[in-house]
Order: C-alpha cells, then structure tokens, then sequence
C-alpha cells in the first residue's frame, strides 16, 4: 500500500513539474534563509563561549556619572585598576590589562615596513584568561619577557611567510622583539582579536603611560579570571566598598568640582556582546534587539513559505478529486487517504530540505564574507544542527500538511466521480488574510531596507557636517610643521593643516571650564592654522586661527592661554544668546595642563583664561549616532600624538592621481623610513557605519528572499484561483465579458489584498523605523515618499507576478472553459 | 436569422484529428424555436458552441443576422455575443460567489447598461421566470429548478435574438423541466431564435423543427406543425 501511495506521490510531483518546482522552489528558499539566519543568530549568541573556563572569565565595566552631560558607560578603565584589584581580591586568579589599536606601532622586518592597526599591548597573564590554541611556543607565558610577541598564524604568515616564526625579530617602532608563541587566528565570534601581541613590560609600551595617566583616564580594558570555585557575586558585592577606598580619593583630586561618581561590574565575556556599551570598545558590540529582529524575520519567512505551501496543496485539491473518489468508492477510509496526504507533504518538505542545505552551502561564503564571520555549516559532524534542522522540517510538514490533506480526504466520492462540485476546498478569506500577511511582512522589510540605506548614505555625507570628498588623512604621531610644510609645497595640494585626534573625533577629552561663574564640561581639540578651511567650516561669527596672528599659537602662550574657537553646541552649553554673543567672551580652563602634558596626569593646575574668537559650525568625525559635543579648540605645540596625530590634506580633484605618489614620496624623505599611514576621509567615516552597512545588508537580503517568497505564494495563489474560477470566467465571457474585463477582475483580486497590506505595514514600519533611528542622533525624517514608494514597489511586483498568469486565463476561449465542468 | 454553409469544426491535438462536425449547413429563422437531437458525441455540443461565438469554424460560413462571422477576432465575436446571444445551461453554470440577482446582473454588466436600470431589468426578469423572492440568496441555497430559472433570467435579461440551450432540462425532475420549456417557447414569442439540444423527445416536440445530428452530419429535419 505504501508503495502504490509513494507512486502515486512521486507521480503526481512529476506530472505537476510547475506546481512542484514552485512548492519545493519556495520551501528551499525559506529553509535556506533560516538556516543561514539561525547560523547568525547563533554565532551572535556564542560569543566566547569556545574560552575555555569562560564562566570564570569576566571584562570589568565602568559607568561615570556625576556633573556630566550623561552616565558614560564603557569597557575601558584606568590602568591602575588591576594591581589595585589584584591586591583588594584574592578570588582574582589572574588580571591583566590589553589596549586597543588607536595607536598603531610601525613594524618593520627587511622590506617590510607596516603601521599595524592590529598591535594590542597586553599583560603577561592576558593568555592564560583567554587564549585560541597555540600553534607554537606557549602563549601563557611567553610575554613574561619585556622583548616577546604573540603572533596570530596569519601575523606569522604576514611578516615571516611561515607558521611557526619561533624566535623570529620584529622591530616595533624602533625597538627588536622576538616572536615566544603563535596562536590561532581568533575565532570571529570573540570580543578580543588582534594579530600581533606585545608584552606591557616592553619599554615602548603604552600600558604604563596610559597607567600614569590616572584614575580618569580609562583606555585599557581589565580582564580577570576567578579562582576555581570562586563566587563572582562575592567579588561584585566587595566592589562598592574597592571603588570607594582605591579610586574615589584619586578622582576627587583630579576633578574636585565634579561630583563623581564611579560603579564597577563584572560583565560576564559571553554576555558581553550582546550587552553593547557606548565606548571603549575594541570589538563591535551588538544590540539584541537587532539580532532579534533578524530572528524574528527568519521565522517569518519560514511562516511565509509554509502559508504558500498549504495553498499549493490546496489549490492542487480540484486535481487529484478522482484520485480521491475512486480510492474511497475502493474502500479507502479517510484515514488512510489522510495517511497518504500527509506523507506526500513530507515528501515534499524533505526534498525542499535537500535543496536549502545546497542553498545554504552555496551562499554561506559570501555571507561570511559581508558578515566578516567565519560561521560554518557542518551539519554531519553538528548533530545539535542536524536534528534542529530536521525537527523544525518535518514540524513544517506536519502542520502545513495538516489542512490539505484534511481537505483533500473529505472529498466526497459520490460528487467527485460524477463530475459534480467539489466539496468547498474553503479557507478563502483565511488565504486572503494569508495574502495580506505576506505582503505586509515583504513591506516592512522593504520599508526598513530602504530606511535604513537612506540614514547610512545621510551619515557619511551629510549628517557629519563635514565636506571631506577629496581630503586625505596622513597619520603621523606628531605631526609636525616640516611635514605640513613639505606636504604643502607639493602641486596639486590645496591646502594641509595638523590635527589632534580630537579634532577628529578618535579620542575625546573633557575640561572642566568656568565662565561666567557657571561651571561646564566642554570637549577640547588642539588643531592647527587652516584646519577648519580644509572640512570648508565657515566661521558663523568671528573668525578662525590664522598664522599671521602670532597670538594665536599656543607655543607663544606660558602663563596665559591662547583665544580659542568653539562649536555651536558650545555657544548653548556656555549660555550664549548667539554665536556673535559669544565673540570676545572670556572663558577659564586648565591650558598649561592640557598643552604640556595633556591631560589627567594627575595634578592639578591653575585655571588660565582665553578669549573666544570664533564659532563654527557644529561637526564630527565620529559616529552621528552620538550627538555632537560642545567642543573648543585651540592652536597648540605640536609635541605628541595627542597634540598633533594627523595630517589633514585637501587635494585639487582634477590632478589626485599625480598628487597622491608625490605626497608619499615627501612623506618618504620627511619620516626616516617609519611606514606611510593613509586613507581618504571619506572612507575614514564609512568604519562607523560597517554594522550599519552589514544590518542594512542583511536586511536587504531579507527582503529579497521575503520578496520572493511572497511573489511564488502569490503566483500560487494565482493558479489556484485561475483554476478555481475556470467556471465563473467561462460564464461571464459568454455573457460577453471580453478578456480584458476577465485581466481587470483577476488583477483587482491580487490587488486589494495588497492595498490593505500597504495600510497595515506602514504603522508598523513607520514605529520600527522610528524606534531604530532614535538610536541616531543626527537622523533623517521618515518621508512619505518612502512609503508610497515602497507600497508602489509592492503592487508593481505583486500585479507582474500574477500578470501573466491573468493573461493566460482571460485570453483563454470560453468555451475551454466551460467544458472543463 | 442564423445560416450556416457548409461549417465544419476538427480538433487537434498532437496526436490525433477529430471531426467534431463536418460541412453542416442549416437555416434558422427569427423567432424559430429549433432542437436539437443525437447520441453522446454526436457534436449537438459543437454545433451550439459554433452558433454561440463560443467557438470558431474550421471551415465554412456562418451567417450571423446578416454577418459574416466565421473569420472573426475574439473581440468582435465577444461583442456580437454581448449584445445578440444568451445562454442556459444544463449545469446551470450560476456564479456560486454571487448572489440570484447579481448572477443575472452578470448578463447586463458587460453591455454598459446604466446601474438603475440593470436593477429595474433584473427584477422584472427574475419575475418573468417566478424567482423574484429569492433574488437574495446564493446558488446553492435553491433547487436544481430554482437554479435553472435563474439561469433562463439570466438569458432573457439582455434582450437577446438568440437563446441557446444545452439541455436545459437534463438535470431538472419533470415538472421543472416543463416549466423551463414553457420559459424558453414563451421568449420566441417576442422574436427570440431558441435552439436547444435535448436528449428527450417530449421536450423536443415543443419545439418546431428538430434537427438530428449523427456523427458530425445532419442526418434528418423533422417540422413540426407550427
């Protein structure tokens, strides 16, 4: 019996090709999609979780709150933290400390001279709280030594050509240091990465400067590992208690004024992903909701699919009628014709099943490769996955089989075989409400795609307030004016100016200023003559630094302090009415702090007051997620990279490619060999949008696969329809309906379910849209535009799907139509 | 009035050419009721559907009210049967989405006739046939007969010059079957041509000449005494 409903399955999927490639087609698309999506969604969720002992591994956060604009919370804290820690808590197996890559050291071996952004500075103990598999040497304790590196096999490949470098010299900006381990590459689900790791005993390290630079100087992460057997929430409960004891007095005596407030945590690593904080973080963050939502659309698209599997199967109900009436006048039950439907849908799903993992096979390198993931899909050796997979297929089967083979086994005999009507395969306003779900699904996901490419092209062109199309960054840790100058003299440069990486927005440092007797926490920039003239910020009122007003350079100033330039945001935090208001008004801050040693180094120093000269217009460099701070600038010596990292280049567009290999054969002459670090502003500001672009990437994916999806359910519909209605069409063309009245009825069928979609996704659009551009604080306005163009794009698509089968349809002689009864 | 000349219908598929009706030739006057009579498969069908516009001739000349429409575009034939043609089934063939009145509607919709008087003609047709209290429901809410009246409603709305009928009253218990025949032979009082194929020799007999189909040929005309 099995066999002969096998056959008659396997058949009627042959004899049916169209039908079946749409249903299977459908399915797979949707399978794959999911797949592919819970492959994110898991890497998101795993983050770490390959650490061995990771339960005991946690980052030490830090929340600032106090007479600031808002709470700062971020993962990055003072360098004194950890021997304070070490010595406050013997549950602390190990601690150590690790910087970012802001500062990127020049390596140099032979030929090879790189200014390698991936360098990160770490404690020795940093490899025994976290560490991928050695491939050589032993990473626990190979920065014991002030000389040694840890290289990443890539690192090892990159700068010696082989994997185990053993003992292999770098130079590190100047300095030798000998390759003692390699390591894996880091897995991309890892909050830490990084190619090249230097011990914080080295002298050239940054760990101890930025350790001297206080209790309000927070560049390092702290990482610690518990003793086993060790309570996390012993040690969390003690922190209050440490932070008042070791820190507070430290902090009081830098910012008296303030009112500061301090609260640790332990952050768990394998949380710490998806719990994002706004700075200080070396490796992207995610927001749950984000990953969420994308979970939520995988489920949908596998709703989406199921819905137009239960209409196909459904639509095919007319069809198979005489298969059913002589089976049941043969003495099948209805059980057993149940029986033989629901194994036909799981034919079907298994089959679509085998076609998504090919899909998902075929298009996973790509996605890792926009995702910049390493995710894999090793379902024979993951049974995890493999019975995931064929859980949620046959739960799909099974529920999508249900209806039609319940529909299907109630066939009456006696009615099918004469030739009569079939019993109502029902459902029509529930496949319209299917309809409608669909396409309000495909609209958001369309609303959203679109939203959210409007707001990332918005950010890098507009929002920053920057004009930086042919502008070229040169880093250059100082700055100095020999190079501007050089750099200035070559043709085809416009103009080039010196910047602190303030003035850029890759750091940024608060003074406390007083003006006026009120007290404000502004953001300070050093920046150097024409440096507002490169970006074409206007002056609203005053004017700018200019070279030919000696006063205006800090290196003329000891015992007073320079004029300054402040922001728009600036005029309104010091209480000015306007811009010109603000003109000759004289603020006190702390300049002989900030200009020799810059910043935290602990003392304190006398207020000093300046002159405010000019106002800008408000920009940033940075993110336009953040609003822009109150900013002040100034003209100072050009000591350190603090003062003076960057060089600001403005070329004369025509002549660019001439003009680039001349200023790299100046920097050449001018930098005594150390490597050229450069790269156009524009693509400077795109780093601060990659998860943008990767959200709105795979959004965009989404709402390809839930176009398509949607489309075959549609064209599905649309042959049950035509099939359905084959009567009715009939009547009315010999009532003299002619075939353009039939298109205008069919096309009008697909439409309204449409229309009402539209009304339904805008709301719902509109609030996530809203709800996801909150999180920007420069942010386009949601355009009508958008959304009439979006629902357009919906009906266009909606009516070409099912155009050509309407066509086929009214166009067809009545009395074909008629006949088939 | 309707004259075929020598009309002959083949179908083909791939594989096989059927002769459904070959060289027909036959004349039907205004206001002539004529039936229509032969085995299954004779091409009673056929013949309706080539007199109906529905289908085109392979061969010969059909003569429609003084047209030539044997070589005619499905638009023009669609606007000849608009305005000229009515039809009844044996099925019925009633719209099941549509309510008794809005299935005779369906007759006036597409000949552009202004929305109050569609609804005058279509309460006076329904009463002509005894259906008016049912205009409400849906098809399947009345009995085989109900259902066939509304069809004749339907095919009288319009006003045609012509009713076609494939066994209008194959499906219907006896009673109903003379009440349909007594629709059909009153509308060619008023000048409507009336054929109808019949399997059943009563019902023929109401008819005035019947014609005999064999095979895909006219095999004899028997007049009726008018």
């Amino acid at each position: 019996m099995f066999q002969n409903y096998l056959a008659a399955s396997l058949r009627n999927l042959a004899r049916n090709g169209q039908y079946a490639g749409i249903t299977i087609a459908g399915l797979a698309i949707a399978f794959a999609a999911a797949i592919l999506i819970g492959l994110y969604v898991r890497d998101e969720l795993s983050y770490d979780s390959w650490v061995p002992g990771h339960q005991q591994v946690f980052l030490v956060r830090q929340k600032i709150t106090g007479a600031l604009a808002k709470p700062i919370v971020e993962e990055t804290t003072p360098g004194a933290l950890a021997d304070l820690m070490k010595l406050d808590f013997p549950q602390l197996q190990y601690v150590a400390r690790l910087s970012g890559g802001t500062y990127p050291p020049a390596l140099r071996r032979g030929d090879i001279s790189i200014s390698e952004r991936r360098f990160i500075w770490v404690d020795p103990d940093f490899f025994k709280i976290i560490a991928p598999p050695a491939v050589a040497g032993d990473p626990a304790t190979a920065l014991a030594a002030p000389d040694h590196l840890v290289l990443t096999r890539s690192a090892a490949r990159k700068y010696f050509g082989r994997d185990t470098p053993i003992g292999g010299v770098l130079q590190v900006d100047g300095t030798p240091m000998s390759v003692a381990a390699v390591i894996e590459d880091w897995p991309t689900n890892s909050n830490v990465s990084g190619d090249v790791f230097g011990s914080s005993l080295a002298p050239q390290s940054l760990i101890p400067d930025m350790t001297k630079a206080g209790m309000l100087s927070n560049s390092l992460q702290t990482w610690i590992k518990l003793k086993p057997g060790a309570d996390a929430a012993t040690v969390s409960a003690a922190l209050p208690g440490f932070v008042a004891r070791r820190m507070m007095p430290a902090v009081n005596r830098i910012a008296p004024d303030e009112h500061l407030r301090i609260q640790l945590w332990l952050e768990p690593i394998t949380a710490m992903h998806l719990d994002p904080v706004e700075s200080g973080t070396f490796v992207p963050e995610t927001d749950p909701a984000v990953v969420a939502a994308i979970g939520v659309i995988g489920g949908l698209i596998v709703v989406v699919a199921a819905i137009n599997f239960v209409t196909l199967m459904t639509a095919r109900a007319s069809r198979r009628a005489v298969e059913v009436g002589v089976r049941k006048a043969l003495g099948a039950g209805r059980r057993d014709l149940f029986v033989q439907f629901m194994g036909e849908a799981l034919v079907y799903v298994a089959v679509a099943l085998i076609v998504a993992v090919a899909i998902a096979e075929i298009v996973l390198p790509g996605l890792n490769t926009v995702l910049q993931r390493k995710m894999t899909f090793d379902y024979l050796g993951d049974p995890a996955l493999l019975v995931t997979m064929l859980v949620v297929t046959a739960v799909v089967g099974l529920l999508a089989g249900v209806y039609p083979a319940m529909v299907l086994s109630a066939f009456r005999p006696a009615s099918v075989l004469k030739g009569g009507p079939i019993a109502n395969t029902g459902g029509g306003g529930l496949r319209q409400a299917l309809v409608v779900t669909q396409f309000c699904v495909l609209i958001v996901v369309l609303l959203a795609a679109i939203t959210i490419a409007r707001q990332t092209v918005f950010a890098v062109n507009e929002g920053t307030h920057v004009k930086q199309d042919a502008v070229v960054l040169l880093f250059a840790s100082p700055c100095t004016d020999t190079l501007r100058d050089a750099v200035k003299a070559v043709p085809g440069v416009e103009s080039a100016a010196c910047s602190s990486p303030g003035a850029i927005s890759l750091t940024n440092s608060i003074d406390n200023v007083v003006a006026h007797g009120r007290r404000v926490n502004l953001d300070w920039a050093p920046v150097d003559f024409g440096f507002f003239e490169i970006y074409k910020l206007h002056p609203l009122a005053g004017r700018t630094f200019a070279a030919d007003h000696p006063a205006d350079d800090g290196a003329n100033h000891t015992d007073d302090a320079p004029p300054i330039v402040i922001n728009e945001a600036a005029v309104h935090a010091l209480g000015y009415s306007s811009a010109q208001a603000a003109i000759g008004q004289v603020v006190n801050w702390h300049f002989r702090a900030i200009s020799l040693k810059l910043a935290g180094s602990g003392q304190t120093s006398p207020y000093r007051s300046s002159q405010i000269i000019g106002v800008v217009p408000d920009f940033t460099f940075g993110s336009v997620r953040a609003a822009i701070q109150p900013t002040f600038f100034f003209v100072a010596q050009k000591i350190d990279f603090l003062s003076s990292v960057v060089l600001n280049i403005r070329l004369d567009p025509a002549r660019m490619t001439q003009t680039l290999p001349r200023v790299e054969r100046v920097w050449k002459d001018v930098s005594h060999g150390q490597p050229l670090q450069e790269v156009f502003a524009s693509q400077f500001m795109l780093r601060l949008y990659i998860n943008t672009i990767i959200q709105g990437a795979f959004v965009a994916v989404c709402a390809l696969i839930a176009v398509s999806v949607a489309c075959l359910g549609l064209f599905a519909l649309s042959a049950y329809t035509a099939e359905r209605r084959t009567k009715e069409i009939g009547v009315r063309k010999a009532m003299g309906a002619s075939s353009s009245d039939i298109l205008k009825l069919l096309l009008w069928q697909f439409l309204w379910p449409v229309l009402a979609a539209n009304l339904i996704a805008w709301p719902i659009a509109f609030l996530v849209m809203n709800w996801w551009l909150q999180g920007f604080a420069y942010r386009i306005d949601q355009s009508p535009w958008t959304f009439l163009a979006a629902g357009a794009a919906a009906v266009v698509i909606a009516l070409a799907t099912v155009f050509f089968q309407g066509l086929r349809v009214s166009r067809a002689k009545p009395v074909s139509a008629l006949r088939y009864e | 009035m309707l004259k075929l000349e020598n009309v002959s219908k083949v179908y083909r598929t791939s594989e096989v050419e059927t002769q459904a009706l070959g060289e027909v030739s036959l004349e039907i006057a205004d206001g002539e009721f004529v039936a229509i009579m032969g085995p299954s498969g004779c091409g009673k069908s056929t013949l309706l559907n080539l007199l109906g516009l529905l289908d085109s001739p392979t061969a010969g000349a059909y003569w429609f009210f003084g047209e030539d429409v044997a070589r005619r575009s499905e638009a023009q034939l669609t606007r000849l049967r608009r305005e000229h043609i009515g039809f009844v089934f044996q099925s019925f063939n009633l719209i099941d989405d549509l309510t008794v009145a809005e299935n005779v509607e369906v007759a006036l919709l597409y000949r552009k006739v202004p929305r109050a008087e569609r609804k005058q003609r279509v309460r006076e047709a329904l009463e002509r046939v005894g259906i008016a209290h049912r205009a409400g429901h849906r098809p399947q809410q009345l009995s085989g007969g109900q259902q066939q009246r509304v069809a004749v409603a339907r095919a009288l709305v319009s006003a045609p010059k012509l009713i076609l009928a494939d066994e209008p009253t194959g499906n219907l218990d006896t009673a109903n079957g003379e009440a349909v025949m007594a629709l059909l032979t009153e509308a060619t009082r008023s000048g409507v041509s009336v054929v109808m194929v019949t399997h059943s020799l009563a019902q023929a007999a109401a008819a005035q000449r019947t014609i005999k189909l064999l095979d895909g040929r006219v095999v004899s005309e028997t007049l009726l005494a008018a």
